[in-house]
């Protein structure tokens, strides 16, 4: 019902229907020209040979490797061996609900912490918004590593952080959750789970303040001279409305998280690691191909399920 | 209930919107504020609204001040200039939105009436982008009267759609109004749309009331340049006052030596005495022409009445546009003399470069204080 009504949402659709200016005008019958016609398939060839030599080969390549039997010495071959996927599933299961579990605490705690920030950049911030949003990707100027790095360093045993938390006998609360131990905090659930934060939480404020920023503020004096208090216009109108970044922010966070295996590397413990770290050594260590493999798929056939499903529920299609 | 404004100012930075407000707006009325844009007339609407928040004065309805009244507190609802429909509920849920806040729980029946009587039943499941400029409109309308609210404030509410549209909505809402019987303050910068719906109307101009009146009041005796300006058009010809005489001015014309007169009551300065200076005003439908060399016979087709005001001329301009006609004539007391004619005895000869007297009735002339920018409120004046 809604994909007739708005024109041109998916702009992908690469042979546009639609005429052109010059030829929809005159009516004089011609057709658009054979190179007209040819142009959205010229713009779609850069990104779709990135893709087929980057995305597609290797996933097909994966795809068989996932299948084949043997070992490293006497080659694999495809043997169609499903066995693969049942025994990655049992041996990793853990893995697997601890990655999920991680992904999800860090992804809600990225809403929790991004969305006031995301809601006071967009409404409230004046002429500091510019420099908010600079600040909001400065840390993209450092690598990856080097910042989970830093992480390691700011979470050690001597570091500040503990000192503060062990004198105000939070890390005690914590341990009796299971989150720490051992007055630690590094080699803990809890530091990766922070370093996931941390890491993700960009992902997270961008698509919620570009949802934000474009809520016309005459809907929020409308709420407001129709009887809403400010509670019930945020509830009523604005969260509904930002909607679309907050599911956006979600996956751009969760998916990410959950494959991720530096934060659990270097901060958690061999108890805390993730599908990620299991799927790299297995990779680079072990050397089993097939269980990699098969583990990368059960992966993404889960995270695939996860966001229809998701999807489905936040139906963000009915909106706006 | 009575919309009672005291002494209401706001400024903004180092910029005055609205110098302190005196205005009575009363029940039952249809009340614009009309203005150019930046005159103050959306920012006292806001005011009014709750939007805003005055920077002195205070703001009653009928015996509650309401200044410091949250707007989620005052019974006064808006029709906000582009609508600002909730994109994401459809048409009934946006017309429920205010009943639901108050804690209605039963809202069918009532979003049904309103939305037969802004004839939009059918349409109640659409969402808002899937509806044209003039339906919205009446969804906006329509989620403002459902709260039966003390007030209605309307903001440039027909601004965005087109003039057929824009006609046939100002009856509508005129209907509404007499329907509801709620007090309307209706903004608007399109004198046509003011005088068309309200009652009253103020004239506002750099963030002050010129004027307040009936349409038919401000039109016929504007008090100052930029209300006989802004409302119509008005000719403008400088002079001074020769002589009081009862209840009669008696004028000449700078650069002319014919003797004008009017009525003393419709002339805009205190106490008139002779030698003062004025802006003497005419309306150009007001005006008839005749041809100079018509001008001594009484049988001629434009016979000028006895005791008329009297300007002599040549026709520059001349333009047919099937109702009237419209003559630009120049006169050696206002290079550019408007005068419209209804299309009712064309006289084909009056041609550009024909020699012409223009004469009106003293009781369609209006004097001004000559202290004033001849220019106010133009649309010269606004490019």
């Amino acid at each position: 019902m809604t994909a007739s009504t708005v024109p041109a949402a998916a702009g992908a659709a690469p042979p546009s229907q639609q005429p052109s200016p010059e030829t929809g005008s005159s009516g004089d019958g011609q057709g658009p020209g054979p190179r007209r016609r040819l142009t959205p398939y010229w713009l779609l060839l850069p990104a779709g040979l990135w893709l087929a030599v980057f995305f597609v080969a290797p996933f097909f390549y994966q795809a068989s490797t996932s299948v084949q039997s043997g070992s490293l010495e006497e080659g694999f071959r495809v043997t169609w061996d499903f066995t693969n996927y049942s025994d990655a599933l049992a041996t990793y299961g853990p893995h697997f609900l601890r990655s999920f579990l991680y992904a999800a605490v860090a992804t809600l705690l990225c809403l929790l912490i991004g969305y006031p920030l995301a809601y006071m950049i967009a409404f409230r911030a004046g002429r500091w918004r510019s420099l908010l949003l600079v600040m909001v990707i400065a840390p993209f100027f450092t690598s990856f590593l080097i910042r989970t790095l830093a992480w390691k360093t700011i979470l050690s045993d001597s570091g500040p952080v503990v000192g503060v938390l062990e004198s105000l006998h939070i890390l005690d609360f914590t341990s009796q959750l299971g989150l720490t131990g051992d007055d630690r905090l590094l080699a803990t659930p809890l530091a990766v789970v922070c370093g996931l934060t941390y890491n993700f939480l960009p992902f997270m404020i961008l698509p919620l303040y570009s949802s934000l920023e474009r809520i016309d503020l005459s809907l929020h004096e409308a709420a407001r001279d129709l009887y809403a208090k400010p509670t019930t216009t945020f509830r009523k109108v604005t969260f509904p409305l930002s909607l679309p970044g907050v599911v956006a922010g979600t996956l751009l966070t969760f998916i990410p998280a959950s494959g991720d295996y530096i934060n659990a590397q270097l901060l958690g413990s061999p108890n805390t690691q993730m599908i990620g770290n299991a799927i790299q050594k297995q990779f680079l260590n072990v050397l089993d191909y097939p269980t990699a493999a098969a583990m990368s798929f059960i992966l993404m056939a889960i995270i695939l399920i996860a966001v229809t499903v998701y999807m489905r529920k936040a139906g963000t299609e009915e909106l706006v | 209930m009575t919309i009672t404004l005291t002494g209401v100012s706001k400024v903004f930075g180092d910029f005055t919107a609205v110098h302190p407000l005196d205005l009575t707006i009363p029940e039952g009325s249809f009340f614009a504020l009309l203005g150019a844009s930046g005159c103050g007339k959306t920012t006292t609407l806001r005011m009014i609204a709750g939007l805003e928040e005055p920077t002195g004065g205070s703001i009653r309805l009928g015996d509650d001040d309401i200044t410091g009244l949250p707007p989620h507190k005052r019974p006064v609802n808006t029709v906000f200039q582009n609508y600002a429909l909730f994109p994401h509920l459809d048409v009934s849920e946006n017309v429920a939105f205010g009943l639901r806040r108050r804690g209605v729980t039963s809202v069918q029946k009532q979003v049904e009436e309103m939305l037969e009587l802004v004839e939009l039943g059918p349409l109640a499941h659409r969402k808002p982008r899937q509806l044209s400029g003039g339906q919205q409109q009446r969804v906006a309308l329509a989620r403002a009267l459902i709260n039966r609210p003390q007030v209605l404030l309307l903001d440039e509410p027909l601004g965005a759609l087109d003039l057929k549209l824009r006609r046939q909505m100002q009856l509508e809402l005129k209907r509404i109004q007499t329907e509801v019987g709620i007090t309307f303050v209706h903004v608007t910068h399109d004198q046509e749309e003011a005088m068309t719906m309200a009652d009253t109307v103020a004239v506002m101009n750099g963030g002050r009331v010129e004027q307040l009146g009936a349409p038919d009041e401000l039109y016929e005796n504007p008090r100052s340049t930029f209300v006989a300006n802004f409302l119509g058009t008005s000719n403008l010809i400088e002079a001074e006052i020769t002589a009081v005489e009862g209840e009669e001015l008696r004028l000449k014309a700078v650069g002319a030596d014919t003797v004008l007169r009017l009525p003393a009551q419709r002339c805009a300065v205190e106490d008139p005495r002779a030698g003062g200076k004025v802006l003497v005003g005419v309306r150009p439908e007001k005006i008839s022409l005749t041809r100079a060399e018509d001008a001594d016979s009484s049988d001629a087709a434009g016979a000028i009445r006895e005791g008329s005001n009297l300007l002599t001329g040549r026709i520059r301009d001349a333009a047919y546009l099937g109702v009237s006609l419209q003559y630009v004539v120049d006169s050696p007391v206002c290079p550019e003399f408007s005068v419209y004619e209804q299309n009712v005895e064309r006289d084909t000869r009056l041609v550009p470069g024909t020699e012409v007297v223009l004469h009106w009735q003293p009781s369609h002339t209006f004097a001004l204080d000559a202290a004033q920018d001849a220019d106010a409120g133009t649309v010269e004046e606004a490019l």
